[in-house]
């Protein structure tokens, strides 16, 4: 009962975590606002409240309900074909069975590495992506291992959390950088003071937001739900051999690099099973373990 | 003094509603997860005519162990409770696992398109009974906890629930049948 009490813990953690991170991108928008409104002219204030009312209002409910459909997209990931991609359909009922979820959907991305990620509100609103690669090259076993660490994020509400951050913080740090850029190029052209003034403060607020941002995005993901996954993972197939030969397949494998400048997007990168972007750093600043770690974790159990 | 009593009887009429709800929630996962085991163990005995059909012109000799998946099925069919069709189960399961080691020995067989279908139907249903029995055994234990341990044991004997048993798992029944893709 010890292990159950845990998992319950983590899943209320993780509502708790998406809930604070609504209210705070919520209220992010609304100072902006505030602040906008401030500088430009006070007359205005009650429209630029409403409007940013309005617009971190649709955000954040679309951000909410959306947002597997944006990670989708964002990858361009299609529906997996139940005739053409049967071996992923019978992986992801068979772990539905051994884990009591409810089957979530599939979906399947162009990409030659071998890579998963889930993503969704809630285990009845669960999406599971698997790249191409995957499918190609990775035997039933391994295909069960990886979909077991998906379900098992999908049962701790991890998905819930890490698509909100990647989705909500991502796209604040898109804006941040558009906005950058805008002020770059339009520098010469001739503008009122207050305007100008504002697309400066908002500019200095965007840019020091942006690395704070994609940090953040990188804690969504702490390790240790990573090792979380894994192990209860293996609560689900019985097998721990099936994931860690997975991960082995997943170290060994040599991306072209071609292949790297692919559609993945920065924010995303912490949904996956392992980092796409196949990033060197181990340590503080990783959004995923050590690959090594987590291969001798499983092969201890 | 009577606000307190007022508090502590709040707070044991609370934990009383907590439990049964607990019990119920994992009476209603065991439960739930036994039908799954029917439904696919029922989903294999779907596939079994298909099966007989499409070997029908290749496998003319082996009446013997066609005639035993046959009867093994109709035994499923007919089995009356849950302790029944998981026996015929078995038997439907090693039955098929000796006849597709004799196909084996069919390259024509083997190269059927419809044939192969089935086999890896019939492979994957092996894996999620399998899985199926293991959620079983899982939520079977989650409630025996429940209801072993403290303070839930003493919550059970209020509400007369007892220990369930565990589903007994033949031995073969995670190997066979060995198929090769």
């Amino acid at each position: 009962m010890n292990e159950r009490i845990s998992f319950d813990d983590q899943i209320q953690r993780n509502k708790i975590k998406s809930f604070l991170l609504i209210v705070i991108i919520f209220a992010f928008f609304i100072v902006l606002g505030y602040v906008i409104s401030m500088i430009l002219d006070p007359g205005y204030f009650f429209v630029i409240m409403i409007f940013a009312t309005v617009f971190s209002l649709i955000y954040v409910v679309a951000g909410y309900y959306k947002s597997d459909k944006i990670a989708l997209a964002s990858v361009r990931a299609k529906p997996a074909s139940k005739t053409e991609h049967r071996m992923l359909y019978h992986a992801a009922e068979g772990m539905a069975i051994s884990s009591g979820l409810p089957i979530p959907k599939l979906y399947v991305m162009e990409s030659e590495e071998i890579n998963a990620f889930a993503s969704g509100r809630d285990p009845k609103h669960s999406v599971i992506c698997f790249t191409t690669g995957a499918l190609k090259k990775l035997d039933k076993q391994e295909l069960e291992g990886v979909m077991a660490h998906e379900m098992s994020h999908i049962a701790n509400y991890d998905i819930r959390f890490m698509t909100l951050t990647a989705v909500l913080i991502g796209m604040v740090s898109i804006i941040a950088q558009m906005f950058l850029r805008s002020l770059w190029f339009s520098g010469g052209r001739n503008r009122e003071g207050k305007e100008q003034i504002i697309l400066i403060i908002v500019g200095i607020v965007f840019a020091i937001l942006a690395p704070i941002a994609v940090q953040l995005v990188s804690f969504a993901i702490s390790r240790k739900r990573e090792y979380v996954a894994d192990a209860s993972g293996v609560k689900f197939t019985r097998y721990p051999r099936g994931l860690a030969s997975a991960l082995e397949k997943i170290k060994n494998e040599h991306v072209s690099h071609s292949d790297k400048e692919h559609k993945v997007s920065k924010a995303l990168a912490p949904l996956f099973i392992s980092d796409p972007f196949k990033r060197k750093v181990s340590g503080l600043f990783a959004t995923h373990p050590d690959i090594n770690e987590r291969i001798r974790k499983l092969e201890s159990m | 003094m009577i606000f307190w009593l007022i508090g502590l009887g709040v707070l044991v009429l609370l934990a009383f509603i907590i439990y049964y709800n607990r019990f119920v929630t994992l009476e209603n996962r065991i439960g739930n997860s036994l039908s799954q085991i029917d439904v696919q163990l029922r989903k294999r005995a779907d596939l079994v005519p298909n099966l007989i059909s499409s070997v029908k012109g290749y496998v003319k000799h082996e009446r013997g162990v066609m005639s035993e998946v046959t009867k093994a099925r109709k035994e499923f069919m007919t089995a009356k409770n849950f302790e029944g069709k998981v026996k015929a189960g078995a038997q439907l399961q090693s039955a098929l696992g000796s006849f597709f080691a004799i196909a084996e020995n069919y390259p024509q067989l083997k190269a059927n398109e419809n044939f192969l279908h089935l086999q890896q139907e019939l492979a994957a249903i092996e894996d999620k009974v399998a899985y199926a029995r293991q959620h079983y055994n899982d939520s079977i234990l989650g409630y025996n906890n429940l209801c072993k341990k403290l303070p839930g044991v003493m919550f059970a004997s209020i509400y007369g629930k007892l220990a369930k048993k565990y589903l007994e798992i033949p031995q073969e029944a995670r190997t066979v049948p060995k198929v090769e893709f």
